[in-house]
């Protein structure tokens, strides 16, 4: 990593400071030479999610279709940046982009996210010399400025960095004072948060996980309509995401956001009257129904590498047209779903959802919807995990595979029972549990995700028999691909049973017990 | 932190030329660095508009960091700063052999700067004697200009003996040819002789050029004012293929 001093020093100068009156008084004490003057029409790109701001990174695109990667302590210095040159215009995600320093340090960064504009303008850069009369730089200076297109002639920010020049102190001082005479401002921000600032924009990181903190005493049902609330907003946030289709993280969430809302509903069915229950469960459930082919035809696509790798080398390619109908297909389902979530019956559909829960739902009393929220929580995950438990003493080598399919949705309730109420415990233990809990999901996901695709596989194959001219090198691949899955299907099957014996052993239901208990004090 | 010390026994080879342009290369490429001219004659401060320190206080260089630092002064350019050169420099021999651990002494001093620098380079003057000793102790890389003549061969050659018969190690010694002429077939010729004898030499080769010569008057690298002209891009060429072999050295 290269050192880098981080002694520069930025200044905001007012609005109402002429350039003319800025050079001038730089040139009472300084010679000012001009290097170099940059301005052209730039965008800020993002994340839906923020993730390069999460790391203090700024990605600006330029004119001439390349991208630079800037750390805050460096913004705007040209050979502290890293590059991505040569893009195309579509080129959106990490890994459309040529190999590079850049494309390296964004991969881990954005994973699945799509950068995209949320600024638009021109930037102009001015690089200045602050000299003596021998043409000796005293001071480095850097003049940037943001116009919004329309408006060419007045900044919407400007910023002055100052750099010393080793040896050269005193004049470092001097144009220090030049600056606070001019009523420049020296922001408190970090130099990301100030400049973003400047040009109004306000970086909201986009979580799809919630985080909750209910009062003791409020009532279970109260609670209950919070969390959904609080998982609708966040599905409606995704909206706008999927109908541009800018990447497949916006239906993920959304699908998540749903499935939590589904939880809540018949997890926690107690504190509704029950024929609401089944009226709700109806409706969430045909939203996500009505995105699971979408869903399936991403989660593929996204896998393709990964599929073509567990082929000999000589017949990875004959996978190739089965992801070109995959891509097809995709492509007519984004735009049916784009239209969907657009349209006036779907918002309608939202609407009425939303203002259901959004001030607390109103019906009439239930057993449990007047209890307090730490009973209902204690129950539940109690009686979750108890049911898992019970379930995982039963498995053996003969269990047929839909037993532990079913394990994997219950582990799935306890998991979103701990985001629901999770704070209402203790942090320490509540953070051991959801790490066994973790721990086993992830290898029954494996293996649900394997059957899944097999599955899948399957069907497509099924399907080619209809097919007039058959691609006989496609349907070998495949029926290659459907063994090999399966053999890791049987080997992750073993991974699954072991983790089982872990999750429910004695000292895992004592933890359990230890852990979700009445009157416990927060920590 | 890595040191290089652009070095030869032989005046007039360009190893002013390559120390300016490879330390311009190395800050224009994000890194902080840092130009020690310990040639008394001072060109390199020359060119980067410092002057010699005035001071005759040459026991500066070699006693507390603190006073070290004070004599370094930023360029025109971004992360490169110079040491500039002093004219008692010339009695750096006399002075060092009064100290104990005369050869280690430069080493010592250079690796207080660890924190401040990414690249050290040492322009350094032409001859072999204690302060040389002190540059091959203190260097990663002793990067030698070698004009494709007879005579600078035969220097070439001396050196390689010197580290032998001294016990230096012989892989930091990294020739290149510099003022080489396109037109000049015996040129061609030593330059054919010489990569066959010495397979270490590097790859890129720094032509004769005016418009380098010309650094004196511009007062500037020949990167900052011609960098378009394939003979000074060759400098930025050299700077990549040390950093590639300094990079691989751990």
């Amino acid at each position: 990593m290269k050192t880098s001093k981080i002694n520069d020093t930025r200044y905001l100068l007012p609005d109402d400071l002429t350039k003319k009156h800025f050079i001038e008084t730089l040139k009472s004490y300084f010679s000012v030479k001009q290097i170099e003057n940059t301005s052209e029409n730039f965008s800020i790109l993002e994340t839906f999610e923020w993730n390069l701001y999460r790391h203090n990174i700024l990605a600006v695109r330029h004119q001439n279709q390349s991208i630079t990667l800037w750390n805050e302590e460096n913004l705007f210095d040209d050979e502290l940046s890293f590059e991505i040159e040569e893009i195309n215009a579509r080129d959106k995600f990490w890994w459309d982009f040529p190999d590079s320093e850049a494309k390296d340090i964004l991969k881990p960064m954005i994973d699945l996210r799509a950068l995209h504009p949320v600024y638009k303008g021109v930037l102009k850069i001015e690089t200045l010399n602050l000299q003596n009369d021998d043409g000796k730089v005293l001071v480095f200076c850097q003049l940037i400025s943001i116009y919004e297109p329309e408006k060419p002639r007045t900044p919407v920010m400007r910023q002055v960095s100052l750099s010393p020049v080793t040896g050269y102190g005193r004049e470092y001082e001097q144009a220090v004072k030049l600056l606070a005479s001019m009523q420049s401002f020296k922001p408190s921000l970090t130099p990301l948060d100030s400049l973003l600032g400047a040009i109004g924009l306000a970086p909201t990181p986009y979580t799809v996980k919630p985080v909750f903190k209910f009062p003791h005493t409020l009532s279970a049902r109260s609670a209950v309509s919070s969390i959904i609330t609080t998982m609708i907003e966040k599905q409606r946030l995704t909206e706008q995401g999927i109908v541009k289709d800018i990447d497949t993280e916006f239906l993920h969430h959304y699908r998540v956001a749903i499935r939590m809302v589904r939880a809540a509903i018949v997890q926690l069915r107690e504190v509704f009257p029950a024929q609401d229950v089944s009226m709700l469960k109806q409706r969430f459930g045909d939203l996500a129904r009505e995105t699971n082919h979408l869903r399936d035809l991403d989660v593929f696509i996204l896998d393709k590498q990964r599929y073509m790798d567990l082929l000999p080398e000589s017949m990875k390619n004959d996978l190739l047209p089965m992801f070109d109908d995959f891509e097809k297909n995709r492509q007519v389902e984004a735009k049916r779903i784009s239209r969907w979530i657009g349209s006036r019956a779907y918002r309608q559909e939202m609407d009425e959802l939303q203002a259901l829960f959004i001030n607390g739902y109103s019906a009439v009393e239930t057993q449990w919807s007047e209890k307090t929220t730490i009973e209902l929580a204690v129950t539940k995950i109690q009686k979750t995990y108890t049911k898992i438990y019970k379930a995982a003493l039963k498995i053996n080598n003969t269990t047929p595979d839909e037993k532990i399919h079913d394990i994997r949705i219950d582990c799935k309730k306890l998991r979103y029972l701990l985001y629901f109420f999770g704070s209402e415990f203790k942090k320490k233990k509540i953070k051991v549990v959801a790490n066994h809990l973790k721990s086993l999901q992830d290898k029954l996901g494996i293996f649900n995700d394997l059957t899944v695709q097999g599955d899948f596989l399957k069907n497509y194959l099924l399907q080619l028999e209809h097919k007039p001219k058959k691609d006989i090198m496609l349907i070998a691949s495949l029926g290659g691909l459907i063994s090999t899955l399966y053999t890791m299907q049987v080997q992750e099957r073993e991974k699954c049973i072991k983790e089982l014996s872990i999750f429910s052993n004695d000292s895992n239901r004592q933890l359990f017990k230890e852990t979700f208990i009445i009157n416990t004090k927060r920590k | 932190m890595k040191i290089i010390a652009s070095y030869s026994i032989k005046g007039g080879v360009g190893k002013t030329a390559a120390s300016v342009n490879l330390a311009y290369a190395s800050a224009k490429a994000g890194n902080e660095t840092l130009l020690v001219d310990l040639d008394p004659q001072g060109a390199s401060s020359f060119y980067f508009r410092i002057g010699a320190s005035k001071k005759e206080n040459r026991g500066y260089f070699f006693s507390k960091k603190n006073r070290l630092l004070k004599q370094i002064r930023g360029s025109n350019y971004k992360r490169l700063d110079i040491l500039p050169a002093n004219l008692s420099f010339r009695n750096f021999d006399i002075m060092l052999n009064n100290m104990s651990k005369s050869k280690k002494r430069l080493k010592d001093i250079l690796s207080s700067l660890e924190n401040e620098y990414d690249l050290i380079i040492l322009d350094c003057p032409p001859n072999i004697n204690l302060l040389s000793e002190n540059v091959f102790n203190a260097a990663d890389m002793v990067l030698v200009p070698v004009i494709p003549t007879t005579l600078s061969e035969r220097t070439y050659e001396q050196l390689l003996t010197f580290f032998k018969n001294n016990g230096y190690k012989r892989k930091i010694i990294h020739p290149f040819f510099s003022m080489a002429q396109s037109k000049n077939s015996l040129h061609h010729q030593s330059i054919a002789d010489l990569e066959k004898r010495h397979p270490e030499f590097l790859k890129s080769i720094i032509s004769f050029s005016t418009e380098i010569e010309r650094m004196g008057i511009h007062r500037e690298p020949v990167l900052a004012y011609a960098s378009k002209k394939s003979y000074v891009q060759s400098y930025r060429t050299l700077f990549n293929e040390i950093v590639k072999i300094l990079g691989k050295k751990k």
